[in-house]
């Protein structure tokens, strides 16, 4: 490996980096204006505005610390997301396919798992005004039950974003082991290359199913609007994000776009067998399809209610089982 | 226009505060704000729940004695530089409640909200209309803009 | 010796306090949930957040003027107020109304039915999180709320009433009858779409069927009144009783279940009577003067009305005494629909609790008065027993 390559892959990273990052940032705001304000006969707000702009507007904003009992962990978490989806996206670079171990569906399902443990934290060391700790002059007189524990709204988000570790993210990991089901191995390198020959998997049975499981785990692992029980505003308001304020919730608005993006690359990987790469110009690939990802994801949220307990469970389980089917398809073809 | 004045100008997340009033102004409001005739999100106003995300506070209502303590926490709540506008008839001065009790000394009105929290803009109207918040909160934005 | 008895405790996980601002509520109030894995076990609504003690105000003020004040109740149901108020007056001073004032105010009454219906819809969408159906309601009443700023002149509080008829800028001539037949037009076609849509999307009505439903026996038990008592089958309006609506033929819609599922339809379905209404007042609209002002003020004792408000029975009552007003008492109908919105949420998913308030329509801004409940029999007092949740 010559001292030029290495170089060039850094720079190819970063230029991609940013790239993913312009592309992220204009996402809300494309799903706003050209989505949903178009389903509710309206005008409205500018495509800049919901993501650059308020991206940008909260680093002007006044850096005050969480009400959290822990503020520096507290604090770390939305850091901690953005290096996860980063490391995401970097394994999915085709100079570190070298690092076998790096660039496998095992690793990216891992980095995945600290990103939903990470609204669980938030979740948890969340203490907003806006809940148990508004200063009320409550338990007025005939009140019942004084001296209960009393929770934080964050405190629900933070048991539901649990409780989607534990069944809610079924979908995305099935859908990511169709192509290891496929190509037989769970290297994206391998996967890349058997794709490559064979041509991409989007065109079997199993991978459109797969872009299908695909699409509904991204959503619930964004947390978008049908499945954003950890952040519904009927009850919980902002879940986990409460209390972030100034730049860290400017890092929450670019880690959201940047994962799309990122996830959007993934799926470019596993399914249509394309790299995200400068020079082959592969990377306008992954924008279209960050893009129809996001018009899907605004047209589903537009048409629906946030879904409880009672629709999320057939919805995570009807995906799970075609998801494992395709996968036993995959192994068995 | 340098970055900081042109992003804030771009992105406005107004919060609502009700305290008390009768129900007009927080309904006119939120229609401004959600209905797609007005649509205060075309000129980049976004509703939020979240004092920490606000911008603008907008209070409507007389401040009842029990309504004091949340708005005074909500106020705290939102990150420098903020906003707030008081809207309708009450709380910009009381409104048909301010001395209701006449001589009798009551606490039960604490209002108008400028006894509480220092207020930058008064948009009047019982009930206000969606149009006249739209300004004052537009009137008020050069304080938020030229803030550090 | 004390007699040791082991005490029975009841083991709440936990309690969730919402309010007073919160996003579900577009008022303030405090409600406090006793949650079991995000299952509500009990509730508690606290109220009396925004009193302002408006009955104070309107003690020893002149009768006019108080019914003026009386709009500053409620800024959802501004009209009705007025009306009952001056209604009050009316019935002791024993006024008689000139119909076309009576046609006027069933108009302007009807039409704030609608909002106020639509205002339900358009926040029960909301708090179930499907923003494109609240924002498509939203649209709906705006037509409305623009038909009512023609005729009062303003978009929530309009002053129509006065003792004697109604002011006579509220008076509608030919063009602005045509007008509000054309709005009834435009909503009755987008309502019947969203109707249409609402019913067959089975995404939405899984969220709604059979959520925070209240048993007929349970509703009646807790004094439940208007659409939120019609919606578990009881076929009451006090309507029908009222000498205004003498001439009109509408049906009395009830539904079943009394479910989040029938409280919206019922709105819905209430809308398309209350259009029906209009149709027949601005077809029947006699001619005439608006107000009759050869009435003289006499003390009277404490007289008392009932009315049907958008959310239920409305009371007003108090006696005049020199032109002025004596004691009021102002019954509104959310006061009685708490102990229903407390029962509904009970055994509900927690994101369903806010949506267990919403569907009995709350208006706490009216509802924030000082009371006292008595048994109607016996007319003992009764204490917060009849709110708790184990009454079946």
């Amino acid at each position: 490996m010559s001292y030029l390559t290495i170089i060039y892959s850094i720079l190819e990273v970063i230029i991609l980096l940013l790239i993913a990052l312009f592309v992220g940032v204009l996402i809300p705001g494309i799903e706003r204006k050209y989505v949903h304000a178009r389903i509710q006969q309206r005008i409205g707000p500018p495509v800049t505005s919901s993501g650059l702009w308020a991206s940008i507007k909260f680093l002007y904003k006044e850096n005050i610390k969480p009400n959290s009992p822990v503020p520096g962990l507290y604090k770390a978490m939305p850091i901690l997301c953005f290096i996860v989806v980063f490391l995401v996206f970097l394994a999915l670079i085709p100079f570190n396919y070298n690092f076998v171990l790096f660039s496998s569906l095992i690793a990216i399902v891992g980095f995945l798992k600290v990103e939903e443990i990470a609204y669980v934290l938030m979740g948890s060391l969340s203490k907003s005004v806006m809940s148990a700790g508004l200063r009320f002059p409550d338990h007025v007189k005939g009140a019942e039950r004084l001296g209960t524990l009393t929770s934080y709204l964050e405190d629900i988000s933070s048991n539901r974003s649990l409780r989607m570790i534990a069944f809610g993210s079924f979908p995305l990991y099935l859908a990511l082991f169709i192509p290891a089901a496929l190509s037989g191995s769970i290297f994206l390198g391998d996967i890349i290359q058997y794709q490559q020959l064979h041509g991409p998997f989007i065109f079997t049975l199993s991978g459109i199913i797969g872009t299908v499981v695909f699409f509904i785990g991204l959503m619930i692992m964004l947390n978008e609007y049908p499945f954003s029980i950890v952040k519904a505003k009927a009850d919980v308001i902002d879940g986990p994000y409460m209390e972030f304020a100034s730049k860290y919730r400017t890092y929450i608005y670019v880690t959201r776009g940047f994962m799309i993006f990122t996830l959007s690359c993934l799926y470019g990987v596993l399914f249509l067998g394309i790299a995200p790469g400068l020079l082959n110009l592969h990377f306008i690939l992954n924008i279209i399809v960050a893009l129809i990802f996001v018009l899907f994801m605004g047209v589903f949220s537009a048409f629906s209610p946030v879904f409880t307990n009672k629709q999320f469970y057939p919805v995570v389980l009807v995906s799970s089982v075609i998801g494992a089917l395709a996968v036993i398809l995959g192994l068995l073809i | 226009m340098s970055l900081k004045t042109h992003s804030r100008s771009k992105a406005i997340h107004v919060m609502l505060v009700y305290t008390g009033g009768c129900n007009g102004c927080d309904i006119e409001i939120v229609n401004s704000i959600l209905s797609p005739k007005f649509d205060a999100e075309q000129y980049s106003v976004f509703l939020t729940w979240n004092p920490r995300e606000a911008d603008v506070l907008v209070v409507t209502g007389p401040v009842t004695n029990q309504n004091r303590q949340p708005l005074e926490d909500i106020y705290n709540a939102i990150p420098n530089p903020k906003l707030v506008v008081a809207a309708g008839a009450c709380a910009c001065m009381g409104g048909v409640y301010k001395n209701c009790y006449g001589d009798i000394q009551s606490e039960e009105i604490e209002g108008p909200v400028e006894n509480i929290i220092p207020v930058d803009a008064k948009v009047p109207g019982c009930a206000v209309r969606p149009q006249d918040v739209l300004s004052g909160v537009v009137a008020s934005l050069p304080k938020l803009l030229g803030a550090d | 010796m004390e007699e040791k008895k082991a005490k029975t405790q009841e083991i709440i996980e936990t309690e969730i306090q919402m309010g007073t601002v919160h996003p579900a509520a577009l008022e303030p109030y405090r409600v406090r949930f006793f949650v079991e894995d995000e299952i509500v076990k009990d509730a508690e609504v606290t109220i009396g957040v925004n009193h302002r003690g408006i009955e104070r105000i309107m003690e020893g003020l002149p009768v006019e003027k108080a019914n003026m004040l009386t709009e500053k109740i409620c800024g959802i149901c501004s009209n009705i107020h007025v009306w009952n108020s001056v209604r009050v007056a009316e019935i002791g001073l024993g006024v008689e109304i000139p119909d076309r004032a009576l046609y006027l105010r069933i108009i302007v009454a009807e039409l704030e039915r609608l909002h106020s219906h639509f205002l339900f819809l358009a926040h029960g969408c909301e708090v179930l999180g499907h923003e494109t159906f609240s924002m498509r309601v939203f649209y709906m009443r705006e037509t409305i709320m623009e038909l009512l700023h023609m005729i009062g002149g303003n978009r929530v509080q309009y002053g129509c009433s006065i003792i004697g008829g109604v002011r006579p800028r509220c008076d509608l001539d030919e063009s602005k009858l045509i007008k509000i037949t054309e709005g009834l037009d435009t909503t009755e076609k987008n309502l019947k779409e969203f109707a249409d849509r609402f019913t067959r999307d089975t995404m939405l009505l899984s969220r709604v069927t059979g959520v925070g439903s209240i048993p007929q026996e349970q509703a009646i038990k807790l004094a439940v009144t208007g659409p939120s008592l019609r919606a578990t089958g009881v076929k009451k309006d006090l309507r029908t009783e009222m000498f205004e609506y003498e001439n009109f033929d509408f049906d009395i819609i009830t539904q079943p279940d009394g479910d989040v599922k029938s409280n919206l339809l019922m709105r819905v379905l209430e809308s398309f009577e209350s259009i029906k209404i209009l149709r027949q007042a601005i077809k029947n609209i006699p001619e005439g003067k608006v107000v009759d002002r050869s009435w003289e003020m006499v003390d009277t004792d404490i007289i008392k009305s009932y009315i049907e408000a958008p959310r239920g029975t409305l009371y007003h009552s108090y006696a005049i005494e020199d032109g002025r007003v004596r004691g009021s008492i102002v019954r509104t109908p959310s006061m009685a629909n708490i102990g229903a919105m407390q029962y509904a949420s009970i055994g509900s998913h927690i994101t369903d609790a806010q949506l267990c308030i919403v569907q009995c329509d709350p208006c706490f801004t009216c509802s924030d008065r000082a009371v006292e409940v008595y048994d109607f029999d016996s007319h003992e007092k009764l204490d917060k027993s009849i709110l708790q949740s184990n009454i079946l």
